[in-house]
């Protein structure tokens, strides 16, 4: 007696709850463009809709076809993505993290109040120290007191809040180091073009976590943690600490985010962080993670970054506003998660 | 009693002509699951007034059966009709309007409602009003007519236990005055008094013309109580029996498809080694476990017994960690043990298989060879491709000696049938200096070639030294390829048998608390 | 077997003490809350015992009902298990919608508008959480800009056509001592423990949150108390904006953007399960009572009121994370004398 090795497997053990029974979806044969499509690295999909709304810029407005318009996209893009890099990591581990907007005014705030006593890089480490610091709250908290991460990140967003307003006067806050501006706002020669310097600053960065996510063991863990936490914890990984390091990494970057923010736009106040809420969400799911965690790149961010910053150009171009800017970006992450993230069972 | 084969797959049966009195009728019903085929032209019919048993083993189809008869699934193709209704909408709802209830074996009961709650919510518009006295009144009025006079009707189910929970779904199934009632492995936490109760039940309702249909793979119980039954193989009918026409050995064949006495490999023998206890545990106490002691040598095979829910999955857990437990003595190959987190039990020596490799054993999102290091990913190593790379001899290794069908370390491990998915759980404890391995139930759930591919790797493990605890629930493992068994009973040990004590009635016989009436056997 | 509880003990304070009603709270984790609100509110009159004049109750009525309704809001969602990120934006868009409305419209026809527009987003969340099985915490984030952008459309800077008769109707004296937002509040609040403890719907919605697949398998529209979930957060959300603009007399884009924190905070501090289940509506109330009030005790004592969003975030932490420390304590210090 044999049986075949395709012997069905049954999903009728001991462990499959009763549904409430909708048919299958999952017969749908996939049409011929969607087969090209799925042999590409999903992190390529949000280039393309970035080509494809360059494209449709170019017809609305011939100039906007133009080297400059896309440098200047592409910058705008670039501090966006920095900004979310973090929210990656925390999304990849299946959490999320709220305190994004006040981690950025928090660090860019202390780091113009420490460049007097600790000089402007000892002004960054500092502040980047503080993102660290405010991470590893997060992630403990998350992690030992087991508070979800949207209740934790939201009320560490207000006590930060709170700290800012209680402890900054901005008034006093308008002198930007040189070595901030070089590094940001400078512009530099690349291959013969003339592009602010956080552009490849920003590259580097990417490539630099990319390969962390993709080659390190902690990298290829975190992913783990965050598609199936139990197999995780089960195999003798050490959740915690991995959760507690990718929150790290997550307010870490948030910070190196409001640094670079401060020395490009020249300002900073108590509020400057509130568009990088929605923005950083916005780019992690436009660039193809999932929100529930183990699936996402830092490739795919600054895609998605590129794709909204590509929206914002649209946006401003035709005159709508800042308000409409934001609930575009809100409507792409309902397109965005309506065509990924279905929580739907056969 | 008619079979349809004893060797060989199951091939597909005709659909005996139902009598236009029948109950319910079931006929041609199929499921695809995706690629996969749960169920394939099952048909049956059930009498008024009858117990009609579905039999077979782990992963035959009958709970799929079951939930579609329920209105839990709906067929992919196929159609049950009960009392003249076709009902084939997929909505639980329209089942019970029907006159069709169920018992899940999933309990679907909500833990953060009371038990009158429970039994007052399913029927009924949710614009209705709701009282809680008006519910406790109606759930003291049900339970008292069904004979459940300890069940408190205001207490939250989640303070319940197991058994008690079942009561309370059986309860609610029956509750609902059904036409036809659906009991899928109702008495599964329920001791011999438990189930006697439920006889009690059945042969009421029997006795004024509902139908029952009794899904089980408890063979004494169907000798009581089944009128006539079906025997699902694979997601196919393999035969159909009634009552007194039928042996167990009959029944054995058609559910295992092959002779009753299926070929197990028998364990290595045990060698005389001087390296210390692989596991030493003296008065293990935790949730669930009320002070168990226990010792492996080195390549021995100690399987765990009992019926579920006395302690045995606590038992592992504790054993690797991932629940606290005290002990007063405790080592894991020689080096004591105080506080044990998987990490730490990993670190000493240990590996474990756990119960729902869906869920705790697997990332299904990621690949075969992530799944296989998933316990040796080091925060400041490689990962990914490089890792994977560097790997590659142990991978294939591994795969190889699990005869895995899989296309490679990059394919996701979701796309991998259950046999090959559990031997991915497995296999990522082979050859890397495991000294204790602990397994919950490994064969739960696959195919019968898988299985044995398991049953070589574990005397492979066996007779390399490491030693095995093997908890099953399929008695037949235990007494053919342990060294030694440990009968389990509400979290203590109620007895352990080895060589010629060693027997399947023993451990079942220990397994429902007679531990007292085997020894005196001897 | 279980061990049937046997209500009628020998003490009277013991029969009390388990009567089904008080079971209840205690189930739901209402005693934090109420013993919290006890303690603070002795606090806070011994700091100002102006609290007790018929203006300062008054004040105090009106700064907390609007934020007692968000925190009713969340919590129902909250209850189905998920948590709502965009009721700040609904509060803001009732908030303006009103105030327009009441430019041109009758008073009633203005309420009906706001809440209207506040139940189009709840519908709108609760549709595509329900239905479409996207994730709440997407859902939600995106749909707090949307909304929020929406309500910065309707009105681009705090103004609106609210008439100091409304504002006495909503924020005066229902009799001396008795401020009439707390009336309103505790008729609200009756309506939803109606819903919520009396309906076969409201037990759904708890049930929903305590394990959904269940109540999919007794039977029950799971989906449908999940919408039903949302409508109603949506509505109470409506009715506390309304309350918010009469109290303020102006509608603003901004008004419900501070509620967000607060309202989780109040939720949190009710003893609530961010998992879903369980909740108690007296105790958000007293909860979003206490903080509320935090502000002004701040003010009272003299220091800075910046310093309640701290307090409101630490707060949340510590209602979750002092009974896990203390457990952990505990089982630490049993072992230490075992």
């Amino acid at each position: 007696m044999t049986t075949t090795s395709s012997s069905p497997e049954t999903h009728n053990g001991a462990f499959d709850p009763p549904t409430a029974g909708t048919a299958p979806s999952s017969d749908r044969r996939p049409g011929r463009f969607a087969r090209i499509l799925s042999r590409m690295p999903r992190s390529a999909w949000p280039l393309l809709v970035f080509a494809l709304l360059f494209l449709i810029g170019g017809l609305i407005r011939p100039n906007l076809l133009s080297l400059d318009s896309l440098i200047g996209t592409a910058t705008f893009a670039m501090i966006l993505a920095i900004a979310s890099f973090g929210q990656t990591a925390a999304v990849i581990q299946g959490g999320i993290d709220l305190s994004v907007p006040n981690t950025i005014a928090f660090s860019a705030l202390s780091y113009l109040t420490l460049i007097g006593p600790l000089g402007p890089v000892g002004g960054f480490i500092g502040a980047l120290a503080a993102g660290t610091v405010i991470g590893i709250i997060n992630g403990t908290i998350v992690a030992k007191l087991g508070l979800t991460p949207i209740v934790t990140t939201i009320a560490m967003n207000g006590l930060l809040f709170g700290v800012v307003l209680l402890t900054f006067k901005n008034s006093e806050l308008t002198v930007i180091p040189q070595f901030l501006t070089d590094i940001t706002a400078t512009k530099i020669d690349v291959f013969g073009l003339s592009v602010a310097a956080v552009l490849p600053l920003g590259l580097v960065l990417m490539v630099i976590l990319q390969l962390v996510l993709s080659y390190t063991g902690w990298g290829r863990s975190l992913f783990l943690v965050g598609s199936a936490p139990e197999t995780a914890k089960l195999a003798g990984q050490p959740v915690d600490r991995i959760r507690i390091a990718g929150y790290a990494l997550s307010s870490f970057l948030a910070a190196f985010s409001g640094i670079i923010i401060v020395g490009f736009y020249a300002q900073a106040s108590a509020t400057m962080g509130a568009e990088y809420l929605l923005g950083s969400v916005a780019a992690v799911l436009v660039g193809g993670a999932s929100i529930a965690g183990g699936r996402g790149s830092m490739i795919g961010t600054l895609g998605g970054a590129l794709v909204l910053g590509q929206v914002a150009t649209l946006v401003a171009v035709a005159n709508l506003g800042s308000n409409i800017q934001q609930l575009i970006y809100g409507v792409i992450v309902l397109i965005v998660i309506a065509l990924y993230a279905r929580r739907g069972r056969d | 009693m008619e079979s349809q084969s004893t060797g060989g797959a199951a091939t597909k049966v005709a659909a005996p002509p139902a009598p236009p009195s029948a109950q319910l009728v079931a006929a041609n019903l199929t499921k695809h699951y995706g690629a996969v085929t749960a169920v394939d032209d099952v048909s049956f019919y059930c009498l008024p007034g009858e117990v009609h048993a579905l039999v077979g083993e782990n992963g035959a189809g009958k709970s799929t059966v079951a939930k579609m008869l329920a209105g839990a699934v709906s067929p992919t193709t196929g159609t049950i009709t009960a009392g003249g209704v076709e009902l084939n909408t997929g909505r639980i709802r329209d089942a019970r309007l029907a006159g069709v209830s169920c018992a899940f074996q999933e309990l679907a009961l909500v833990q953060d409602w009371t038990v009158a709650e429970n039994l007052a919510l399913p029927d009924g518009s949710p614009l209705r009003g709701f009282s809680q006295r008006g519910a406790t009144r109606a759930a003291e009025a049900l339970l008292a007519e069904l004979d459940l006079p300890h069940i408190d009707p205001r207490a939250q189910v989640r303070t319940l236990t197991l058994a008690d929970r079942q009561l309370v779904e059986i309860a609610r199934a029956i509750g609902a005055k059904p036409k036809l009632l659906i009991l899928d492995e109702a008495s599964s936490a329920l001791a011999p008094p438990g189930v006697a109760w439920l006889f009690s039940r059945i042969r009421e309702l029997t006795a004024v013309g509902t139908s029952v249909i009794y899904v089980s793979h408890r063979l004494k119980e169907l000798a009581e109580i089944a009128d006539r039954g079906t025997v699902l193989r694979d997601g196919r009918v393999a035969g159909e029996f009634s009552r007194g026409k039928w042996t167990e050995n009959q029944l054995i064949s058609m559910m295992a498809g092959r002779e009753a006495s299926r070929a197990f490999p028998p364990a290595p023998p045990l060698s005389v080694s001087e390296r210390p206890a692989v596991l030493d545990v003296d008065n293990l106490i935790a949730d669930g476990i009320n002070g168990i002691s226990l010792s492996i040598a080195p390549g021995e095979i100690l399987g765990i017994g009992g019926l579920q829910g006395h302690g045995q999955a606590e038992l592992l857990r504790a054993l690797y960690g991932a629940i606290p437990a005290t002990a007063d003595q405790w080592s894991i190959d020689g080096h004591s043990v105080k506080h044990l987190t998987p990490e730490r039990a990993v670190r000493l020596g240990a590996g474990y298989v756990p119960e729902d490799r869906k869920t705790e054993g697997l990332a299904l999102e990621m690949g075969v060879g992530e799944n296989l290091l998933a316990p040796w990913f080091r925060t400041a190593q490689l990962g990914g491709t490089p890792r994977l790379a560097r790997e590659k001899p142990w991978m294939a290794g591994v795969l190889g000696s699990l005869s895995v069908r899989t296309r490679g370390p990059l394919e996701k491990s979701g796309a991998l049938s259950g046999g090959n998915q559990q031997k991915l759980v497995f296999g990522r404890w082979l050859d890397r200096d495991r000294r204790l391995i602990l397994l919950h139930d490994p064969t739960r759930g696959i195919d019968v070639r898988a299985k044995q591919e398991l049953y070589t790797a574990i005397m492979g493990l066996s007779a390399a030294g490491v030693g095995v605890l093997w908890f099953s629930t399929e008695v037949e493992e235990l007494v053919h390829v342990c060294h030694r068994v440990v009968v389990l009973y509400e979290g203590r040990v109620a007895d352990e048998l080895s060589g010629a004590r060693l027997t399947a009635e023993a451990v079942v016989g220990a397994a429902v608390g007679s531990a007292s009436q085997s020894k005196e056997q001897l | 077997m279980t061990t049937a509880t046997a209500p009628s003990d020998r003490s009277g304070i013991s029969r009390l003490w388990n009567t089904t009603g008080i079971t209840r709270l205690r189930r739901e984790g209402a005693v934090a809350p109420i013993t919290a609100f006890l303690a603070f509110f002795l606090v806070y009159v011994i700091i100002n015992p102006g609290l007790l004049t018929r203006f300062q109750l008054q004040t105090a009525g009106n700064l907390v009902v609007p934020l007692a309704l968000a925190a009713l809001g969340q919590l129902i969602i909250v209850l189905v298990g998920g948590i709502d990120i965009s009721i700040g934006a609904i509060m803001s868009l009732a908030n303006v919608v009103f105030a327009t409305a009441m430019v041109s419209l009758p008073v009633p026809l203005a309420i009906l508008a706001g809440i209207a527009a506040g139940l189009a987003c709840g519908l709108f969340n609760g549709y595509l959480v329900a239905y479409l099985r996207l994730p709440a915490i997407a859902v939600t984030l995106a749909s707090a800009f949307i909304i929020g952008s929406i309500s910065r459309e309707v009105m681009d800077r705090p103004g609106g056509g609210i008439t100091p008769e409304f504002y006495l109707a909503t924020s005066g004296e229902l009799l001396p001592y008795l401020p009439i937002s707390i009336f309103w509040l505790a008729i609200i609040a009756t309506g939803m423990w109606f819903v919520l403890q009396r309906t076969a719907l409201g037990r759904h919605i708890y049930g929903v949150g305590s394990n959904i697949d269940s109540v999919a398998a007794a039977g029950l529209n799971a989906k449908r108390a999940q919408l039903a979930a949302f409508a109603l957060s949506s509505v109470v959300v409506s009715l506390g904006a309304i309350m918010l603009a009469g109290s303020t007399i102006t509608g603003d884009p901004r008004s419900g953007d501070s509620y967000l924190l607060s309202s989780i905070a109040a939720v949190a501090l009710a003893g609530a399960s961010f998992t879903g289940g369980r909740g108690s509506i007296i105790g958000t109330i007293l909860a979003a009572c206490t903080l509320g009030l935090v502000g002004s005790l701040l003010f009272f004592a003299g220091i800075n009121s910046y310093w309640q969003y701290v307090i409101s975030a630490l707060i949340v932490i510590s209602v979750v994370g002092i009974p896990v420390i203390w457990k952990r304590l505990y089982l630490a210090l049993r072992k230490a004398h075992a």
